[in-house]
């Protein structure tokens, strides 16, 4: 699903260099649930945004799906994030001027769909939040975990390849955490490769696999068998 | 259609979001707009074609005929005597020809000789006026010729101010109380600008009320209330005496216009001008060097040395004023869009291109230019409405047509779209991932 090979990622200001990321190998398969660790500046937001294309690299390659993103127009990279990639961020960014639905809908648009396939996808991925029954709320009339819920709805309703989660949990209180968390793994389990990065090591522990990072380097191959929780609501 | 919805409502949010810094972007663009659009009404009103199915066939004539010598007087007066536009009548080069002054006088009803006698505006010509100028009648006809007779011709506007109705041919006015029998009755008609009275530096008035046989006129001493100028007369003043003095001297106050409708035809009337004069020199009456003029009707204010100062400064003032407020909006602009840059970079982050983005910035657009447009507009009639207090003589100018409002509508977008199209590239460039973080 993602593969990196020798990438680096270097910000440069008048005075400095910093090498976010040196090198980098990593191989994300179809499927799989990815935990990324590190501490604060170890560069793994930077990683998940070059993985998102939210940000060029320097130095290496990077396929997503078979293909490079190497040289890709704006049109094209626009395209390859709105079908192969949904995005899920610590602070939700959702857009509180409007109701969940044109939240979700958002990107749907951007994909040309029709109105009424955006209204199928966009009720399907509620419903699979459990959120069904507030589409016409805005996000101000929402619990954290629950906007966390509709922007998970937001970055699944164009049923993309692989998820990328940049402390989704960052912003919540535990228990929103876990139903947010076991919202993920039933997505997964739907066949949908989740890579998440996260502060918290029982997070990171409940994926199937966990990656650090550290100084821009990764350290891989911790794998963890899923510790799987008796689940807080029933279907979630 | 669904897309432009859809960014309609974003752009509506948006505003939503900061109304105060978007109200104040709009009347800041409004204010340089409505103040452009102010002088580009006079602008476009004056420097008009007023008559173009024939403007390249009408010219005024003009002879350099004053008494004495003069050896490097070249320029031709403004005006003429009557001895000399006979001269240059009947050429038989024209298909239209005729002589003509401005003048007022105070007029009423026969039935209604009591009321007060209200102002009216009057030109003085001859028949072919109407003909040169394309004037339409709505009832009745011009005079036959060019004699003396108690018989005018009215405005629809003065029909009805006068009689309450447009069919008045046969009804009879006082004017100046002198009675006179309404011949013909015009359809609406505005000349703009009034290039046919251009001498009288009148020619952003509306056109006149009642219009009067030139030979009347000189019979009853009607003379021009713009320029009139007596050389070489000894004239004690009595009016009784003034048909004759007025005919038979340089009492200057005719204008004279000519159609002419081939380069071959202007040629010709041009030499047969030279011919005038040279036939005049030879009998010793003309004694200044030749310096006949044949203008073009779209040359008259400049070669009248007639086109408003006034006017060009103020564009030259408004003009920059639009460039300050498009400079301001921007700025303006710039901070409100930087202010939503999160939510671009979101979009951005959700699949959308650029040139998406840019779709929804030209809704913005769109929506910003249909507001502007009309406190633009707004801003306009007030500028139009101060400058037709200060400047009287302006007070026709200030109506807008279809072609008018399109070209302003068009003009506020782009002028819109420039404002927004700074901070539109700086916010579709912008890096994504610094806004998404939180």
């Amino acid at each position: 699903m993602i593969k990196i090979n020798n990438l680096s990622k270097i910000f440069r200001t008048d005075l400095i260099e910093t090498h976010a990321l040196r090198q980098i190998n990593l191989q994300v398969n179809e499927g799989e649930f990815a935990a990324l660790t590190g501490p604060s500046g170890s560069g793994k937001s930077t990683l998940l945004n070059v993985l998102g294309t939210l940000e060029s690299f320097d130095q290496g390659d990077y396929l997503l799906d078979g293909r490079s993103v190497k040289g890709l127009s704006d049109r094209e990279l626009s395209a390859l994030r709105n079908e192969k990639i949904g995005f899920i961020f610590q602070g939700f960014n959702l857009i509180k001027d409007f109701s969940l639905f044109d939240n979700i809908e958002l990107p749907l648009r951007y994909r040309g769909f029709s109105a009424a396939e955006r209204k199928r996808r966009v009720e399907q991925a509620l419903e699979t939040v459990g959120l069904a029954a507030r589409r016409d709320y805005h996000p101000s009339q929402l619990s954290g975990g629950q906007q966390q819920r509709v922007a998970i709805a937001r970055a699944i309703a164009g049923e993309p390849r692989i998820l990328l989660a940049d402390e989704p949990t960052g912003n919540l209180d535990s228990l929103m955490a876990r139903q947010v968390m076991e919202l993920l793994e039933k997505i997964n389990q739907q066949g949908c490769t989740i890579l998440m990065v996260t502060h918290d090591p029982d997070q990171a522990r409940r994926a199937n696999r966990h990656i650090q990072i550290v100084d821009g380097q990764l350290n891989d191959a911790t794998l963890y068998e899923p510790l799987g929780y008796e689940p807080l609501v029933a279907g979630a | 259609m669904d897309a432009l919805l859809h960014n309609l409502k974003l752009s509506w949010h948006s505003i939503k979001r900061a109304p105060l810094p978007y109200a104040l972007t709009l009347l800041i663009l409004s204010l340089g707009l409505g103040t452009f659009f102010s002088n580009a009404t006079l602008y476009y009103w004056m420097n008009r074609d007023p008559i173009p199915e024939k403007s390249a066939t009408l010219f005024m004539a003009r002879l350099n005929s004053v008494p004495g010598d003069c050896t490097d007087c070249f320029e031709p007066p403004r005006v003429m005597s009557y001895m000399d536009m006979q001269k240059m009548s009947g050429s038989g080069i024209t298909s239209a020809e005729a002589a003509m002054f401005s003048s007022d006088a105070y007029a009423k009803t026969v039935e209604n000789q009591q009321a007060t006698p209200s102002q009216v505006e009057l030109r003085i010509t001859q028949r072919d006026f109407f003909k040169l100028f394309n004037v339409p009648f709505l009832h009745g006809e011009a005079w036959p010729d060019n004699k003396a007779r108690m018989e005018v011709v009215i405005s629809k506007n003065t029909a009805l101010k006068f009689f309450s109705r447009t069919d008045v041919v046969g009804q009879e006015m006082l004017i100046d109380d002198k009675l006179y029998k309404v011949i013909g009755v015009l359809n609406d008609w505005a000349m703009l600008p009034r290039l046919y009275d251009v001498n009288g530096r009148r020619s952003a008035e509306p056109a006149e009320d009642i219009y009067i046989p030139l030979e009347t006129a000189y019979d009853l001493a009607i003379q021009s209330n713009t320029q009139n100028s007596y050389f070489d007369v000894d004239w004690d003043g009595n009016m009784a005496t003034y048909p004759q003095m007025a005919r038979n001297n340089f009492a200057n106050q005719l204008q004279f216009w000519v159609q002419l409708d081939s380069p071959e035809k202007v040629q010709q009337y041009q030499q047969f001008l030279k011919n005038l004069v040279a036939d005049e020199k030879a009998a010793g009456r003309h004694q200044r060097p030749e310096g006949n003029k044949l203008d073009n009707i779209l040359n008259v204010q400049k070669a009248l040395r007639a086109t408003n100062d006034q006017l060009d400064a103020f564009a030259l003032v408004a003009s920059l004023f639009l460039l300050v407020c498009v400079v301001n909006a921007g700025h303006l602009s710039l901070n409100r869009y930087m202010a939503n840059q999160y939510e671009f970079s979101l979009r951005r982050a959700l699949g959308a291109s650029r040139w998406q983005l840019q779709s929804q910035i030209l809704a913005d657009v769109l929506l910003s230019s249909a507001l502007a447009f009309a406190a633009a507009l707004f801003f306009a009639q007030l500028g139009l409405w101060t400058i037709n207090s200060l400047l009287p003589g302006t007070r026709a100018l200030a109506s807008w047509d279809w072609q008018m409002l399109g070209v302003m509508a068009l003009f506020v977008l782009l002028i819109s779209y420039l404002v927004t199209l700074y901070p539109a590239l700086k916010t579709s460039f912008s890096p994504l991932n610094q806004q998404l973080k939180q």
